[in-house]
């Protein structure tokens, strides 16, 4: 004999079963996928270094462009040089776009209506300084001497507001784990309020009922669709972390799997306290096609918390992100970008976390009591009447 | 033995039980009809504990009944219920767990009742895939997977075909042969004349006739006489005094006599209007002591 416990596993396992093995399921699993590896793999390809061709004509520019090329990439691009035997053939090189420039003879730049900066910045500078040296040699100074002239330190830079490399790749991240986060939580909790639909306009709720408790059987279903969004969740967490990994784009990787962790656990504590709101919102309802008017205010809780969770990413400091990311329903989603984003203090993450269980916890008993109610009833439910129970 | 003892329940101001008791003995079949309204699907949502009484109590076996034991009982709702999209098999094996079969049971006794009841070739599909015929077969297969101590289906024949009738009756006598109280309730009261031995007739959350269908009718106490006269205008016995027409047929009716009104008289007058194809004094059937009962 089953316990209730049992029944309890036996209703989450085939929640989760049935929808990991719907074919709707598998496809935009493998599209999301497959979106997140295209994104990583484009940024990887347009995030490459910049190159920058330079044509070289003449022995006077030989010297010249070999500087240019040692020095580009202190300046944040490469230079390559090809040497064209005469100015004609640089000319139709520069016209057909295989060279950006063309340097002729260390004395003249030819363009054909104008060439990147920096690649002329740099070729002004090395210029400037082998002319310089020439003259300073032919007044007299030894090599050594024009060495020790030209090679002045430069300034040193101080910033206001150092940039710091971490935070922005931190920062791509919390957006796309607040992104993830927020479809997340509106697709997985539109399963438990269609989940109870179907089960209630296919009427196969009362033959479940005549089995299992209501409570059993709700919380049977919250379980079983929110493991298998947790799985979806760290799937897709695991492919793009590996793929950005491959791909050289992630510079920080210990910053990104912290990322990765935070979005989970704020799935989970999300998820369970959305998900019994979302419940009742399917059992009050007849048909499928009346889930939309009980979900919106849901969704639209949702959808402002994320706003606020965007927000967040760009500066999480301010006191709405505060607030926010103290409130059950907001949580969620502006938490883990401030977690990511290092503007938190552990007491925060532990008061907000304890703020969401103890919603959760103190929901689940009413929700339970609301969806027990409305369920075996047929036609549109008054809220009120299952708040009191009233039959 | 399966009891429900006292039963009241209201929905809001609508007393939809007031004081209901009976009970089916092992291997005992009992038709449970009444008007659409009266109670009836009430009455057995409470004996699957679907729905809580505000009063009384169910039994089985002399004890009240609890959630362990009522995993042992078989049930079929009214509104028929099934996962659209989950396929027949992973349907039954779903719902065999959850009454308490192990996997392996479950398997095996899905597979059984899916050849029992002619629809193993389906088996793979998705249940939404089948006709509405077979469609109930598995939601009968759905009741019996558990092998069930006591067996609840409401409405059960119900937008069945004759075939489907007689797949469900002939389960449903064996289910009785072999120790399982089965109640069910219908409307085809020709059905549950045919089918049970005892009838509980229910009106307005009140038991108003129970008992062996054979005493109900032996305990009425109006005379009926059964004629039908060919090629006669059916006018003919509304002449007649003391005659009440009780069912009218396609070419005669069943008649209810008055005390001073003799048989013979009958006869004499329907061989006046025509030729006498049958003529016999008849027990009142199920619809007429049901129709009485409901009207008083």
């Amino acid at each position: 004999m089953e316990s209730d416990r049992g029944a309890f596993r036996l209703v989450a396992r085939r929640e989760f079963v049935e929808r990991a093995r719907d074919r709707s399921f598998i496809v935009s699993t493998a599209i999301t996928l497959l979106v997140l590896v295209g994104f990583i793999l484009v940024n990887a390809f347009l995030g490459g270094e910049t190159r920058f061709e330079l044509g070289v004509v003449g022995e006077g520019s030989r010297a010249t462009a070999r500087a240019v090329e040692a020095a580009a990439p202190s300046l944040g691009f490469a230079a390559s040089l090809e040497t064209f035997d005469s100015e004609s053939q640089a000319n139709a090189a520069l016209r057909d776009g295989s060279v950006d420039a063309v340097l002729v003879d260390g004395r003249r730049v030819l363009v054909v209506s104008e060439a990147p900066e920096q690649l002329l910045a740099v070729i002004q500078v090395v210029s400037a300084r082998e002319r310089t040296a020439r003259e300073l040699e032919a007044a007299g100074l030894t090599p050594e001497e024009v060495e020790r002239a030209l090679d002045a330190p430069p300034l040193p830079v101080q910033a206001l507001e150092p940039l710091d490399e971490q935070s922005e790749e931190s920062s791509v991240v919390a957006f796309v784990g607040v992104l993830a986060l927020y479809g997340q939580l509106l697709s997985y909790g539109y399963w438990v309020a269609s989940g109870v639909v179907e089960e209630k306009a296919s009427r196969v709720v009362e033959v479940l009922l005549a089995t299992i408790r209501p409570k059993q059987l709700l919380r049977g279903k919250i379980l079983g669709i929110g493991l298998l969004g947790l799985c979806q969740l760290l799937l897709i967490g695991v492919v793009g972390l590996t793929v950005a990994r491959a791909a050289g784009t992630l510079t920080f990787p210990a910053g990104a799997l912290a990322a990765v962790g935070a979005v989970l656990l704020w799935f989970v504590l999300g998820f369970f306290f959305y998900s019994s709101l979302f419940a009742v919102a399917g059992a009050i309802v007849p048909r499928q096609e009346d889930l939309q008017t009980t979900m919106t205010p849901l969704t639209i809780l949702v959808l402002v918390s994320f706003l606020i969770g965007i927000s967040a990413v760009g500066d999480p400091s301010t006191t709405l992100a505060t607030v926010a990311s103290l409130l059950p329903f907001s949580a969620p989603l502006v938490m883990p970008s401030r977690m990511v984003l290092g503007q938190l203090s552990v007491w925060q993450g532990l008061l907000s976390a304890g703020i969401i269980v103890g919603a959760t916890f103190a929901l689940i008993p009413l929700a339970t009591r609301m969806y027990s109610n409305a369920v075996l009833r047929t036609g549109r439910v008054r809220i009120l009447d299952v708040l009191r129970g009233e039959r | 033995m399966l009891e429900l003892v006292d039963l009241s329940r209201r929905f809001g101001r609508v007393v939809a039980l007031d004081s209901v008791s009976f009970s089916v003995a092992e291997g005992e079949m009992v038709g449970f009809v009444g008007p659409n309204g009266a109670g009836k699907t009430t009455a057995m949502r409470i004996a699957l504990g679907v729905l809580e009484p505000d009063h009384g109590e169910v039994r089985w076996r002399g004890k009240p009944v609890d959630a362990a034991m009522r995993r042992r009982f078989g049930y079929m709702p009214e509104e028929r219920g099934l996962y659209p999209k989950m396929r027949v098999l992973d349907q039954l094996v779903y719902l065999a767990r959850l009454h308490g079969l192990s996997r392996t049971d479950a398997l095996m006794e899905s597979r059984r009742m899916t050849e029992v009841l002619g629809v193993a070739g389906r088996a793979r599909d998705r249940t939404d895939a089948l006709s509405l015929g077979n469609q109930q077969r598995v939601q009968l297969a759905a009741a019996l997977v558990h092998r069930p101590e006591v067996l609840v289906l409401d409405e059960a024949f119900s937008g069945l075909d004759p075939v489907g009738v007689d797949v469900l009756s002939g389960v449903l006598r064996e289910q009785a042969a072999a120790g399982v109280p089965v109640v069910f309730s219908s409307h085809q009261l020709d059905l549950v004349e045919r089918l049970c031995e005892s009838v509980v007739l229910i009106d307005r959350g009140r038991i108003v006739a129970a008992g062996k269908i054979s005493h109900l009718r032996a305990a009425d106490p109006r005379r009926l006489v059964r004629v039908e006269v060919a090629g006669a205008d059916p006018s003919w016995y509304g002449t007649l005094a003391g005659v009440r027409v009780l069912d009218p047929l396609p070419e005669g009716a069943i008649l209810e006599l008055s005390d001073s009104t003799r048989e013979r008289d009958v006869l004499d007058a329907a061989q006046v209007a025509g030729v006498v194809r049958h003529f016999s004094v008849v027990r009142p059937s199920l619809t007429e002591i049901f129709r009485k009962a409901v009207q008083e």
